[in-house]
Order: C-alpha cells, then sequence, then structure tokens
C-alpha cells in the first residue's frame, strides 16, 4: 500500500500524541494513582502504534507495543507507577521523537533498534508480573487477548445481537415471503486501518450489489462518522446465498474477518421481542446502539456463561480505547488541514488588494471625481479590505500552547540534570500568534528558560538560607498587549548581578573598566546579550556556552520582537519578549519629513503633541519636553534621517510620542500626512545595516515610503 | 570543456558609463526599466541609491559610478536601471547611462582577465569583449554588486 500521501498526517499525528503522552506522563508521575491519566496514555500509545504499524515503521511500532504493554499492565493494576519507570518511559518517548524527525527528515525511521529501551521496558513487566504468566512476552499475547476473546466469544456472532425495530422486522418478513434470504453478517476490520469509514463504506457497496442492507449496528451515520470499533453487524436481504454475501463483503482489502449466517424470521421475532420488552422502546424505527451494548448482549445470548464473564470485562476495557476517536471526531470534521504556503499566498493576495484600494483612493483624489457616491464605495471597500485582512490573520493564527507545552517536561529534565528543585508555571498558553512566530519562538523560549533554571534559580541550600522556598519558581506568562503579545519568562531566584556582569565583560576586553564604571544597570544588562558573553562559571550541559543569549535576541529581533530586562539582585529576573500581532499588514502614521515620506506604526505611537520651540528644554545637553508628568526626549527625525527640514525653526514643532515598554520618546516630524494601512514589505538582504528602517512599503501612487521602527529610536 | 569544439557564445548587453561601454551577462538580467523616482534609503553606503517599486516590489537601487569611483550619475532621458537577479544578493538594481544593444561573443573573443590578488578592490570585470563595436569591459557582476567592506 502506498502511504506516502498519508506521511504528513502521520506525522502530524504522531506529534500530537507525543506531545500528549509527554504532559500525561509528567501528570501521573505527579499522582501515580489517576486512572484517567493511565487509560489517556494508555490510547495515545495504542493510536501511536496503530499508526506506525500502517505506515511500515517497525522499529518505531515494536518500541510502541512494548510501551503499551506496561501500560496495558498499569491499567491492569499489575504494575505500580514508579520514578524508574517514569523515567524509561520518557526515553522512550525521546526515542520515538527521534524516529519521527528521521521519518520528517528523509521519510525513514532509522535504523536505531532502541534495544535497551525495550528491554528496560521488559524488564518492568518481568519484575512486576513475578508469577502472573510467564513475564515479559506474555503481555503482547494477554494484549491481543481481549480482542481475541471478545471476537470468538461474541463479536463474530454479533449480528445475532442486532435489533431489529417493527418496521423492519416487516421487511424482512416480506422478504422472505417473497423468497428472498435473510443474513445476518458481522464484518471485522483489520487493527492496522486507518480508514476504518471508508472501508466500512466499500463493504456497505459491495453487499449492495448483492442484495439490500436493512439495518446495521452501529447505524450507518454511526459507521459514517467512524464511531465503531473494529466490527460492525449487517442485516442483508439477498437473492443469493450466504457465501455470495460473505465474499462480496471480504473482497474489500484491509476486512480482517466477515462471519455470517442465515437468519430466520421466526427466530428475529423472538429475539427482537425480548430485547424490546428489555429495552422498552418498541417503535424506534431505526435503534442506535453503541457497539459495546451489543458486544455485552451477544455473550450473555450466544456464548457460554463460563467465558462469558471475562469476554464481557475485556470488552468493556476495550471500550475507552475504542470510543476515544469517536469522540473527537466531530471537533476534527470540523477543522481543515491547510498548506501554510496557501495561507502565505492568500495574505500576498490581500496584501496586493489593499495595495490596490491605496492606489484607488490617491487616484480618485488626484483626479478630483471624488464625488459622495465615489467615496461612499471606496470607504466601503476600504472596511471589507480591512475585515479581509484580519480574517486571513486570524486564520493564521495559532495557539502558543503547541510550543511551549513541551516546556514542563523539559523542566522537569533540567531537575534532574541541574540537581535543583523547581516548578514551572504557565499562564496564557491560549494567547494567539501567528504560525510562523509560534514556530520560531520555540527555540529562544527554550535559551530563557533553561538561563533561568540554571543561572538565576539557586541551589535548595542557598535558597534556604536565604529565606525562600526550596523548590524554585520558574513563570512563563503570555498575553496580549495592545497590537503585541508579550512573553514574560520569570524566576524568584538570585537575579542578575550586574557587577559580576560588567567585571566578565571587563575580563573578556568587551569593555574597558573606564567604560564599565560609566555603564548604567540597564547597559549593564545589555551586555548580557553581546555574542560570546557567559557569566557561569562552569560550562554546563544546559548552558554557559555564551551563545544562548545573543541567539534569543537575534532571533527575536528577525521576529520584529523585542526583549526586555527586569532584574533585581536577590529577588529574581524577568524577561519579557515583545512581539508583534501581525506580520504583514499594519496601521501606520505617514508623516513628512523634508521631502521625504515615512511610516510610523501606529502600534508605537501614544499621543501627538503640537510643541512651542520654547517649550523644548535641555537636560544633559539634550532636548528634552515636559508631558504632562513625564519629561520625554525629543529625536529630531531630519537630524538622524540625514535630510534638510523644511520648516521653520520658529514654528510649533509636531512631536509624535511614542513608547517602547514604558519609556518614551519624541519624534519631531515636518507634518503629519494621516493614517493609512500599509503593506509590509522587506527592503531585502542587500540594505541590511539601516537599523532605522524596519521595511518599506508601497504607497497609493506608487512610489516607495520606508517605515521607521520605533523601537531602535528610542 | 575544452574538448567540445562548438564554439560557446554568450550574449551580453553593452551599456555605457560616461564613454566606456560595458558589457552584462545577459543571464544575470531579469528587465531594464526607465529611470524612476528612487526612494533614498538613509544611513547606507553611498553607492545605494535607495529603493524603487517594480511592480510593487521594493526592490535596491545601486549606482555602478559611484561603486566604481567614477563621476556620480547625472540623469538623462536615457539612463535605464536594468534589475538584476543575482544568487546571492537577490534582485537589484543598477544605474547605468544608457543600454546600447545585445551582442553575441563567441568565446574566443572573449579574453579572460586573471587577477589573483583580492586586494584590487577596484577590480569589478571578468573580461574584455572584442566586436565591430570595440572594446567591451565585461563587468563581473558579484565583483560590483559585493558590499564594501
Amino acid at each position: 500500500m502506498d502511504v506516502s500521501q498519508y506521511l504528513e498526517i502521520f506525522l502530524d499525528e504522531t506529534n500530537e500524541h507525543l506531545q500528549n503522552l509527554n504532559t500525561q506522563i509528567l501528570s501521573l508521575e505527579q499522582e501515580p494513582g489517576n486512572m484517567d491519566t493511565i487509560n489517556e496514555i494508555f490510547r495515545a500509545a495504542h493510536s501511536l502504534k496503530g499508526m506506525a504499524g500502517t505506515m511500515g515503521y517497525k522499529r518505531m511500532q515494536n518500541l510502541t507495543h512494548d510501551m503499551e504493554n506496561v501500560f496495558s499492565e498499569v491499567r491492569n493494576g499489575n504494575i505500580t507507577v514508579k520514578a524508574e519507570m517514569i523515567d524509561v518511559l520518557f526515553q522512550c518517548l525521546d526515542a520515538l521523537e527521534e524516529y519521527t524527525t528521521n521519518i520528517r527528515n528523509n521519510a525513514d525511521e532509522g535504523t536505531n533498534d532502541n534495544e535497551p529501551l525495550i528491554k528496560q521496558l521488559n524488564d518492568i513487566l518481568k519484575g512486576e508480573e513475578g508469577g502472573e504468566d510467564d513475564g515479559g512476552n506474555e503481555a503482547p499475547a494477554a494484549q491481543e487477548a481481549p480482542t481475541q476473546a471478545a471476537d470468538t466469544a461474541s463479536g463474530g456472532e454479533k449480528w445475532k445481537a442486532v435489533k431489529l425495530g417493527e418496521t423492519e422486522q416487516n421487511v424482512l418478513k416480506e422478504a422472505v415471503s417473497q423468497g428472498k434470504k435473510v443474513y445476518g453478517l458481522t464484518v471485522k476490520v483489520q487493527e492496522s486501518c486507518i480508514l476504518k469509514a471508508a472501508r466500512a463504506f466499500l463493504v456497505f457497496k459491495a453487499i449492495e450489489e448483492v442484495g439490500e442492507i436493512v439495518v446495521s449496528s452501529p447505524s450507518a451515520q454511526d459507521i459514517e462518522d467512524e464511531k465503531f470499533e473494529l466490527d460492525f453487524s449487517l442485516v442483508v436481504i439477498s437473492d443469493g446465498t450466504l457465501d455470495q454475501v460473505v465474499g462480496a463483503a471480504k473482497s474489500v482489502s484491509e476486512i480482517e474477518d466477515v462471519q455470517g449466517g442465515v437468519i430466520d424470521p421466526d427466530h428475529i421475532d423472538v429475539a427482537a421481542a425480548e430485547d424490546e420488552s428489555g429495552a422498552a422502546a418498541a417503535a424506534a424505527p431505526v435503534q442506535k446502539e453503541a457497539p459495546a451494548a451489543s458486544a455485552s448482549a451477544a455473550p450473555a445470548a450466544a456464548a457460554p456463561a463460563a467465558s462469558a464473564a471475562p469476554a464481557k470485562k475485556k470488552a468493556d476495557d476495550k471500550k475507552p480505547a475504542g470510543n476515544k476517536p469517536a469522540g473527537n471526531k466531530p471537533v476534527v470534521n470540523r477543522t481543515v488541514r491547510v498548506d501554510i504556503e496557501k495561507l502565505d499566498t492568500l495574505m500576498n493576495l490581500v496584501s496586493e488588494l489593499i495595495i490596490a484600494k491605496n492606489s484607488l483612493v490617491a487616484a480618485s483624489a488626484a483626479s478630483g471625481t471624488s464625488t459622495t457616491a465615489v467615496n461612499e464605495q471606496i470607504e466601503y471597500l476600504e472596511s471589507v479590505t480591512t475585515s479581509l485582512h484580519e480574517s486571513v490573520m486570524k486564520v493564521r493564527m495559532v495557539p502558543i500552547e503547541s510550543t511551549v507545552s513541551k516546556f514542563p517536561r523539559m523542566v522537569r529534565d533540567l531537575q534532574k540534570t541541574l540537581g535543583k528543585k523547581m516548578e514551572l508555571y504557565m499562564t496564557g498558553e491560549e494567547t494567539e500568534l501567528d504560525r510562523t512566530v509560534v514556530d520560531e519562538i520555540g527555540d529562544p523560549l527554550m535559551h530563557l528558560l533553561r538561563n533561568s533554571a540554571d543561572h538565576g534559580l539557586e541551589s535548595a541550600e542557598v535558597r534556604k538560607e536565604r529565606g525562600k522556598p526550596e523548590v524554585g519558581s520558574i513563570f512563563l506568562d503570555a498575553y496580549q498587549d495592545g497590537n503585541n503579545v508579550v512573553i514574560e519568562v520569570r524566576d524568584d531566584g538570585n537575579g542578575i548581578d550586574t557587577q559580576a556582569v560588567r567585571a566578565k565583560a571587563i575580563e573578556k576586553g568587551i569593555i574597558t573598566p573606564e567604560q564599565a564604571e560609566n555603564m548604567s544597570e540597564k547597559e549593564s544588562i545589555d551586555l548580557l546579550f553581546h555574542a560570546g558573553f557567559s557569566t557561569a562559571k562552569v560550562v554546563s550541559d544546559v548552558s554557559g556556552r555564551g551563545v544562548g543569549l545573543d541567539v534569543v535576541k537575534s532571533k527575536i529581533e528577525a521576529l520584529s520582537g523585542e526583549v526586555e530586562v527586569k532584574s533585581k539582585l536577590g529577588e529574581g529576573s524577568s524577561w519579557i519578549i515583545r512581539l508583534p500581532l501581525t506580520l504583514a499588514i499594519i496601521q501606520a502614521l505617514m508623516v513628512d519629513i523634508g521631502n521625504e515620506k515615512y511610516a510610523i506604526s501606529l502600534g508605537s505611537i501614544q499621543t501627538i503633541e503640537d510643541i512651542s520651540p520654547d517649550d523644548v528644554k535641555l537636560v544633559q545637553n539634550k532636548e528634552v519636553i515636559q508631558l504632562r508628568t513625564d519629561v520625554i526626549p525629543l529625536i529630531r527625525l531630519n537630524q538622524i534621517l540625514d535630510v534638510e527640514s523644511k520648516k521653520d525653526p520658529a514654528e510649533n514643532l509636531v512631536v509624535v510620542v511614542v513608547k517602547k515598554g514604558d519609556r518614551q520618546a519624541g519624534l519631531v516630524v515636518d507634518e503629519l500626512i494621516g493614517q493609512q494601512e500599509i503593506v509590509i514589505k522587506s527592503l531585502g538582504k542587500y540594505i541590511s545595516k539601516c537599523k532605522i528602517i524596519s521595511g518599506a512599503t508601497v504607497l497609493g501612487d506608487g512610489e516607495v515610503a520606508l517605515i521607521l521602527d520605533a523601537n531602535t529610536l528610542i | 570543456m575544452e574538448e567540445l569544439k562548438t564554439v560557446e557564445t554568450t550574449q551580453f548587453i553593452v551599456i555605457k558609463l560616461g564613454d566606456e561601454q560595458y558589457g552584462i551577462d545577459i543571464k544575470f538580467i531579469d528587465n531594464i526599466v526607465r529611470m524612476q523616482h528612487i526612494t533614498r534609503v538613509p544611513k547606507v553606503d553611498s553607492y545605494l541609491k535607495g529603493v524603487i517599486n517594480l511592480r510593487g516590489e521594493v526592490i535596491p537601487v545601486m549606482s555602478i559610478r559611484i561603486k566604481m569611483g567614477l563621476e556620480p550619475d547625472v540623469e538623462t532621458k536615457s539612463s535605464r536601471i536594468i534589475i538584476l537577479k543575482l544568487e546571492q544578493q537577490g534582485t537589484i538594481g543598477v544605474i547605468v547611462d544608457e543600454v546600447k544593444e545585445v551582442v553575441t561573443l563567441d568565446n574566443d573573443q572573449i579574453e579572460r582577465m586573471a587577477y589573483d590578488s583580492k586586494d584590487d578592490k577596484n577590480n569589478f570585470l571578468c573580461g574584455i569583449g572584442k566586436c565591430e563595436g570595440g572594446l567591451i569591459s565585461l563587468l563581473d557582476l558579484n565583483a560590483v554588486v559585493m558590499e564594501n567592506v
């Protein structure tokens, strides 16, 4: 079978399952007795095994199979959860992740058999099973047993338990009176089958060629929605023989087994009557019955009493595992997986549309044809393009959860490697960001967390001495703040020792001792972002190679974001990452400086002030203005941009007050043009030296205007 | 290569900078557009004249004259911007005084110049082409476009 077309889905789902397993095993470690968690883990492991098997990844299948065995024993209460076991399980997850990465990179799982892990898993099984059966190898068999048992005892003849309503009975009787035969069938789908519903549909189609399906259990709708386990039962009216009908069903691939028999109309009456008297639902035309119900009804009727009880128990056991995908199904149905490239194209088209709209506005103003009617239509177009843009942006937004949910596991591992006690608290996982940003933000956040864990938090003894709780806390908070999303990594550790930072910087030759003396607190902290800087005395596995923070900074700046650090010695530090919500289209204020037009992102603008030249004061030889209670430094853009201002120095100044975090600055411009929605275009790699320009945009008249990056100006 | 007897030919677009003729390998040329308004970008090397809007794309434009140390460009009716597509630097426009013609040169009409020394910063040529119109200096675009260190 060619499975390459399913590779993407497989990888996506595998990642989801692995993530889920990570989270669940973590919570299992917290409360080892939680049956829900154990069941959840079992389900995830089972799905993984099934998927890997279908795709033909044998090594992955083997490993998940053995993991599943362990979970299965845990679930049956034969093994108690222990710390060593959790460790082994985490190693297994890492190994699985490695397989997945290999598969993603070259469609091959690699050749690592991970035998030591498998052995460890089997040891867990053996060690705990003790007298029960004959060790680890028995477990797979035991695992197969429930399905097998359910099959032979009841499942194979489940059709006998199919309930018939009055209408169906009449149909059947009529058919019999016309000389047709009535058959009951139970079709069992292979466990490895991915698209059970599709197979079932093919079976339906094949049977309908030789006969007519009267009833199915579960109902046709449920089967379509994949709300069934591995088998379903049918009552069929046909002219043909039993073999023909069974053969038709068997002709469909991935069908493991089809069992059937002739239904005696008289017998139906009895069985149906019995069932109905019990169910007291006589008139229901189509009775929807959960598969489990028919399964448990069957052994009671058909199987010998002795085997009925265990079979029933196993069937019940099996139920949660089978029902899980069914429960998820409606949610899955409502979403569509879309290639991110298609969204990019859509986004580009929206950008083009907005440029065209801007041109239309400019053209109508220039030609002097702007009547009320034209203006109204243009305004309408404007509102449509704006909401179109917003919708497309929303489509691209995903919660940061997918990225941050791996951190609790990481912190747990760090705890072991660093020998410190710590706890990670996360809030705001549901905060949404552009998909590309979410994918990129993982590494920088990981660096910051590791940094906090390694450098920030003190060892338990030191913490005790300082009167802090022994277990250190690391916080990861995400929230939206206006046009930005803020992600904050905070710890209650030692904070940044700026003295030590400066000393180290001098030692490394990054700054001179004289420079160090004049450095503010903030400047010293900024040294941390200098490439090749690390204050850790020992280079550890976790951090200390001095590549972390400058990478963090450059990565976040590449996403048009920024990092800010706040720290108090002895009390902890916090790293604040600010990311723009949108990357491609922004609302901007257009301004004139000299003969040039520039755009300033509306998101960073606080107010616009009209200042008399007399109100400009000098502090430390720098121009400032006082605005209400704040003293704000002035930045004359014409000087920074090397443009001749066209304004008379005696005239009032137009000052655009921008803010970055809690700092403000007043940008002096010549004139305001107005607010406009602009599409950000990159200046390209070739002009990368100019830091104060974050990009360019094409105006309505076809001219290019540059976008000022207010953040770098402050 | 040399065992092939068929003569390989290369097409060049002949441009003028002042009185000299230069050739640009046609495979790097994406487009030739008329002079248009160039938006200045502050704080960059002087040879970078700014950016233009080429059908919705923002493209940097540089002056070969300034880069090669010649007199600054004087915009005339025949001035053109040649849009180059390079593997490393992406799309870049260069300003030329005039675009004359397209010539096809056989490989034996091209005299390769072999400069080994990297220190010759003004080495922007990769060869000299000989044809009826006289000598054409063939530009080494990578050297022309390369950022000053």
